[in-house]
């Protein structure tokens, strides 16, 4: 395969995840704050600016956090670089660059998509379309996942899109679980353990659609030990953190067939961080939760980084 | 039956035309008169339908084009229309022969010029219409390509005049474009209307990939046995990158854009993720002027630096063939008949339309006379320029003409002025069918021992009432085009 398609079919993986964490998160977040136990919760500001810090990070001082500027610069503006129409539109991008390898199924699915996004009406979107919209996308993504599972051979090509994916998964899951982090410490209260009994945990799950499966799993009232534990080190659950590391793991060794690969390589830190997770137990994460993002963020951008340097340089 | 039925009410006869559906009398040609029976079955609602559900299917496969409109780019559709157009076995075997009678005939004209140039040493064809061609690359004098082939794949554009006989309006030698519709058009109809094919038992157009990688497996470079053949676009943004990808796809090869491949002691490699790896053939659907910046445009950042050294030294073979450009062009068209029969020593099988030089003096005689009848067109110019249309002159623009002619006369040509046929197609407008002229495109193959005509090709449709111009650029769309088998 071709070093510059490779790379084409990275980004289209972590553009089409990228979009759907983005609109998951837009339309729970917002939902579950409308009638969330405390007023810090329900309060506007507060979800708008947890919205924008999830998608951009850190929120500028003069930004105008109204529901039509937050939910427009978040899903439809060209002009802001992380909304969900520039995702897709890149995602596209990428799938036309790398259009004679993928499937006509599932490029017809992506281009759909693209013109579905490109012509949903933004006025409407601002005042009344955020769930209709936001569903929409999660929808679509899905049947994307399931044409690249279902129609692609399960070979170098499905390999790097999966590559894509699953670091995507998990620098969003790692951004959703800081910016809903922040989220609990500004919202105490109600209960009587403030931080970890917080409503927060609870909207958190279900921003990574966990919320089920987390109730199955424990049979009890989300905390923000049991949360995070779910999140980050279950490998059952298919969105955690260790869940998106072995997939990453699996993907890169179909690529590199070589058992004992260099230290400098991405295989080689991969695994590392791979291993780490697996004696990893959540007290040690629960206690520094920022050290914890920070260090997984930068782990995440240096695999991407070592992945682009061996496999997608051209001359 | 044709005069009560709602569809073909608004079909209006001209026989000024020839028309491929009705006879003079107004008949339903028998070939197509099942199928006329079929549509006819339907209502202007379902045609309205179909319509619409084949225009999306185009849109959300991504088969488009881009338009540029206040520097806003917009996606469109090449219109498909949902009429096809029958070619019976016989007419098809005088197509199929004559084009690559053509192809074989200008394959061997362009070895010549680039190697002994006897054509012109023995006077039928003059040196200035070769050397005054900006296509005509000096740099391939004496280069040999890998299996003696310039024209590997050849689009010939055919028409039907008034006189029901076909005639071959230009040899494209360069990068033809256009195969992929063939292949899309068969597809679409079959999902609007697949109790049609019931009825017909037409060719496949399917094998196009499977031919054109087994064409290029035969002019490999010498000491490869299983030739890597990838396809080269200018990338994403071309207009016709639709047709790169899905050509790469069908044949199962990469599709590589400029600066995948390099250069290395004249060998040509792509950047894989598992490092460089050869490439042995390429089809490139770049220009000349665009392949290698160090021999041509220095500006070109679509092409490879060194590709052109490396097909000199024989270490990739390119296709089609690097400066194949001058044969195609409108002056050497005229001398078709000659090089044909040159060549080959044989009748051409296809019409050439037929052309008056104006520097022969019994010929300039009847042009002169007979300038309301006939195209003239100045021999040096490019895109239509200087073109004067008979039948559109007033009395004192005809003295006008004349008179710049006499001037001149060596530097003019003139052709009768051709019609194209009409074929029934749906308008949206009306939500009928209508007549419309159409051409042909058909596509050969020429390899090492290896030939192949696809039995199909492009209809091309003027979709606006009167125009005779099929171009996409001004509103053509096309036809599904059924090569019927022969009976026996």
């Amino acid at each position: 395969m071709l070093a510059r398609v490779a790379n084409n079919l990275f980004w289209m993986g972590r553009y089409i995840e990228r979009s759907e964490h983005l609109a998951r998160y837009l339309n729970v977040n917002y939902f579950s704050s409308l009638d969330a136990p405390n007023d810090k919760s329900q309060s506007r500001k507060h979800v708008l600016h947890s919205l924008l810090f999830m998608a951009n990070g850190p929120v500028d001082k003069d930004y105008e956090l109204t529901e039509e500027n937050v939910f427009y610069d978040i899903g439809l503006n060209p002009e802001t670089p992380y909304s969900i129409i520039n995702a897709v539109k890149y995602a596209r991008e990428n799938a036309n660059g790398a259009r004679d390898l993928i499937s006509t199924e599932l490029y017809e699915s992506l281009n759909k998509f693209y013109h579905f996004v490109l012509r949903y009406d933004s006025d409407f979107f601002v005042k009344k379309g955020l769930y209709d919209f936001t569903t929409q996308v999660t929808e679509a993504t899905a049947v994307l996942r399931g044409k690249i599972r279902g129609t692609l051979l399960h070979d170098e090509v499905y390999a790097i899109i999966m590559l894509g994916v699953n670091i995507e998964r998990a620098t969003q899951v790692v951004r959703i679980i800081q910016a809903k982090y922040y989220d609990a410490l500004n919202a105490q209260g109600g209960y009587e353990d403030k931080f970890s009994k917080s409503y927060e945990w609870t909207t958190l799950l279900k921003c990574i659609e966990s919320y089920d499966m987390m109730r199955r799993h424990y049979r009890k009232t989300p905390t923000s030990i049991t949360t995070l534990e779910f999140l980050i080190l279950n490998d059952d659950c298919p969105r955690s953190v260790m869940n998106s590391l072995v997939q990453v793991k699996k993907h890169i060794e179909q690529l590199n067939l070589d058992k004992n690969p260099q230290k400098d390589s991405a295989a080689f830190l991969i695994g590392k961080t791979h291993a780490e997770y697996c004696y990893k137990t959540v007290d040690t994460i629960e206690g520094n939760i920022e050290s914890f993002i920070e260090d997984i963020q930068n782990t995440l951008f240096e695999i991407a980084k070592k992945i682009e340097k061996e496999y997608f340089q051209i001359r | 039956m044709s005069e009560t039925n709602s569809i073909f009410s608004s079909y209006e006869k001209d026989s000024k035309f020839y028309d491929e559906i009705f006879d003079e009398d107004g008949n339903v040609k028998k070939v197509y008169q099942t199928l006329f029976d079929l549509y006819s079955g339907h209502s202007s609602q379902d045609y309205a339908r179909l319509n619409d559900k084949a225009k999306a299917s185009f849109f959300n496969q991504g088969i488009t084009f881009q338009v540029y409109n206040d520097n806003e780019a917009k996606e469109k559709i090449f219109p498909f229309d949902l009429f096809p157009r029958i070619i019976d076995p016989k007419e098809w075997e005088h197509i199929e022969r004559g084009v690559l009678q053509r192809s074989k005939a200008l394959n061997h004209f362009i070895w010549d010029i680039y190697h002994d140039k006897k054509i012109i040493k023995q006077g039928i064809v003059p040196l200035d219409l070769i050397t005054s061609s900006a296509n005509y690359l000096h740099q391939m004098i004496g280069v040999d390509p890998p299996g003696g082939i310039y024209n590997h794949i050849s689009g010939t554009d055919l028409i039907k005049h008034s006189d029901g006989k076909y005639y071959v309006l230009e040899d494209n030698i360069r990068c033809p474009s256009g195969v992929s519709y063939v292949i899309c058009n068969r597809t679409a109809l079959k999902r609007a209307l697949f109790g049609v094919f019931n009825h017909y038992n037409a060719h496949t157009v399917t094998d196009y990939a499977q031919n054109l990688l087994e064409m290029m497996e035969t002019v490999k470079p010498r000491g490869v046995d299983e030739p890597n053949c990838v396809v080269i676009t200018p990338g994403v943004y071309n207009s016709a990158y639709y047709e790169h990808s899905y050509l790469a796809k069908a044949m199962g090869v990469e599709l590589v854009e400029g600066r995948d491949l390099f250069v290395e002691n004249d060998f040509v490699y792509m950047q894989t993720i598992k490092g460089p790896e050869r490439v042995d053939v390429i089809y490139r659907r770049i220009d000349d002027a665009f392949l290698d910046p160090l021999e041509f445009r220095p500006d070109s950042a679509l092409g490879v630096p060194g590709l052109f050294s490396a097909y000199k030294k024989g270490n990739v073979c390119l296709v089609n063939a690097p400066g194949t450009g001058f044969a195609d062009d409108k002056a050497v068209y005229t001398y078709m008949p000659e090089i044909i029969k040159y060549y080959l020593n044989e009748e051409p099988i296809l019409n050439n339309v037929h052309t008056y030089h104006c520097s022969r003096p019994d010929e300039l005689k009847y042009v002169l006379e007979n300038v309301d009848k006939l195209v003239i067109k100045p021999v040096d110019e490019a895109g239509g320029y200087g073109i004067s249309i008979g039948n559109k002159l007033t009395k004192e623009e005809i003295e006008k003409v004349k008179k710049t002619i006499q001037a001149s006369p060596r530097k003019y040509i003139a052709q009768p002025i051709m019609s194209l046929s009409v074929h029934a197609t749906y308008i949206e407008e009306s939500e009928s069918f209508e007549s419309r002229h159409v051409d042909l495109r058909t596509f050969c193959l020429l390899g090492a021992n290896k030939e192949f005509v696809l039995k199909g090709g492009l209809t091309r449709v003027a979709l606006r009432k009167g125009n005779l111009i099929v171009n996409s650029s001004q509103g053509g769309g096309s036809k599904d085009t059924w090569v019927l088998k022969s009976k026996s």
